[in-house]
């Protein structure tokens, strides 16, 4: 198993956060586009290129209301992007799960790894 | 407040060359205890503040009414200092629930304002009941002691027990559950004794959730 078998849509620091910080909301709920800046932070242009990604792949859902000042962006994972997120979770833990057991033959094994599967 | 997105910009889009698995768990550790710890309502404070109100407003008024012979009801003092204390109490919630909940949409919105007007409503029922019992002549000891000390603990109670199922919440299921107990239980005291029961028993249950209730949610 190889880090290429992550989903290379989620698999971006930006964009995993993303996808992470939406899982955090119980299913049904959205949340403000400046909201989500303010948790990611990174600039609308750069979260918006992110989120179009995101987007493309099914992944979170975009809904614009209202228009001028009153004007209002949510986003919300789908129930494919919530699938996608566990599918590389579960990817993630075997790949930290191998370099635990790699760690465990190799001397100048990384033992951090088994702290991050206990996180996962 | 203005939302709408700059859809310019954006050219320096990353991808994941150069993340490994570890960084990647690591990414995922910070962001979900961020978003768990920013978007999540923190009981403790709430309840902490809910129980002090409860301790020294049913507090003050058990504190005026005790020794009355015959029942004449809680002085009007005593009924600001509660009006004050739960005011204090409500602006407390408020203002940590708006913070929380500020830019979330969509079905826990629609729950939060369903149970506000559950509550708003229940509370309004209990005054009209009040004097619907004072108009067919029930005495002062019975509308002004027992109904008024225990009906808003009740409806306080079962909204806390109905909304737990709706959101899951063990912290409050026994807070809701604890209340009822009080309110109904606490009847039994008579007209002076019931303000005493529900300030202590009603107050010591909110900082008791206040402790305990971080724990329970860990669990689920």
């Amino acid at each position: 198993m190889s880090e290429d078998e992550l989903d290379p849509v989620i698999h971006a620091p930006a964009r995993l956060r993303i996808v992470v910080t939406l899982a955090a909301l119980p299913d049904g709920d959205n949340l403000s586009f400046t909201r989500l800046q303010d948790l990611i932070g990174l600039t609308p242009g750069n979260l918006i290129t992110h989120l179009r990604k995101l987007d493309d792949a099914g992944y979170v859902r975009m809904e614009k209301s209202g228009s001028g000042v009153n004007g209002m962006t949510s986003v919300s994972l789908t129930r494919e992007g919530r699938s996608a997120l566990d599918r590389y979770s579960s990817v993630l833990r075997d790949l930290l799960d191998q370099a635990v057991r790699l760690a465990a033959v190799t001397p100048l094994g990384r033992p951090s790894a088994s702290r991050c599967i206990v996180s996962l | 407040m203005n939302e709408d997105v700059d859809m310019k910009d954006g050219a320096d889009l990353d991808d994941g060359a150069g993340l490994d698995a570890q960084g990647a768990a690591a990414i995922m550790q910070e962001a979900g205890e961020r978003a768990r710890r920013e978007l999540r309502v923190s009981h403790p404070v709430i309840f902490i503040a809910g129980g002090v109100a409860w301790l020294l407003g049913y507090g003050a008024i058990w504190f005026s009414v005790r020794g009355q012979h015959p029942y004449q009801g809680p002085a009007p003092e005593a009924a600001v200092i509660q009006v004050v204390l739960v005011g204090f109490a409500v602006a407390i919630a408020a203002s940590i629930i708006s913070r929380a909940t500020s830019g979330v949409g969509g079905l826990s919105a629609i729950q939060r304002r369903v149970s506000i007007l559950a509550f708003a409503s229940g509370i309004v029922a209990v005054l009209v009941l009040e004097a619907a019992i004072d108009h067919a002549g029930a005495s002062r000891s019975v509308v002004f002691g027992v109904y008024q000390a225990a009906a808003p603990v009740l409806v306080t109670g079962v909204v806390y027990a109905v909304n737990s199922a709706v959101r899951l919440n063990w912290t409050l299921l026994g807070l809701g559950l604890w209340l009822i107990a009080v309110a109904s239980g606490g009847a039994f005291a008579g007209p002076v004794g019931v303000w005493a029961v529900t300030a202590l028993a009603g107050g010591l249950g909110y900082l008791l959730m206040a402790v305990l209730g971080p724990a329970l949610d860990r669990r689920q």
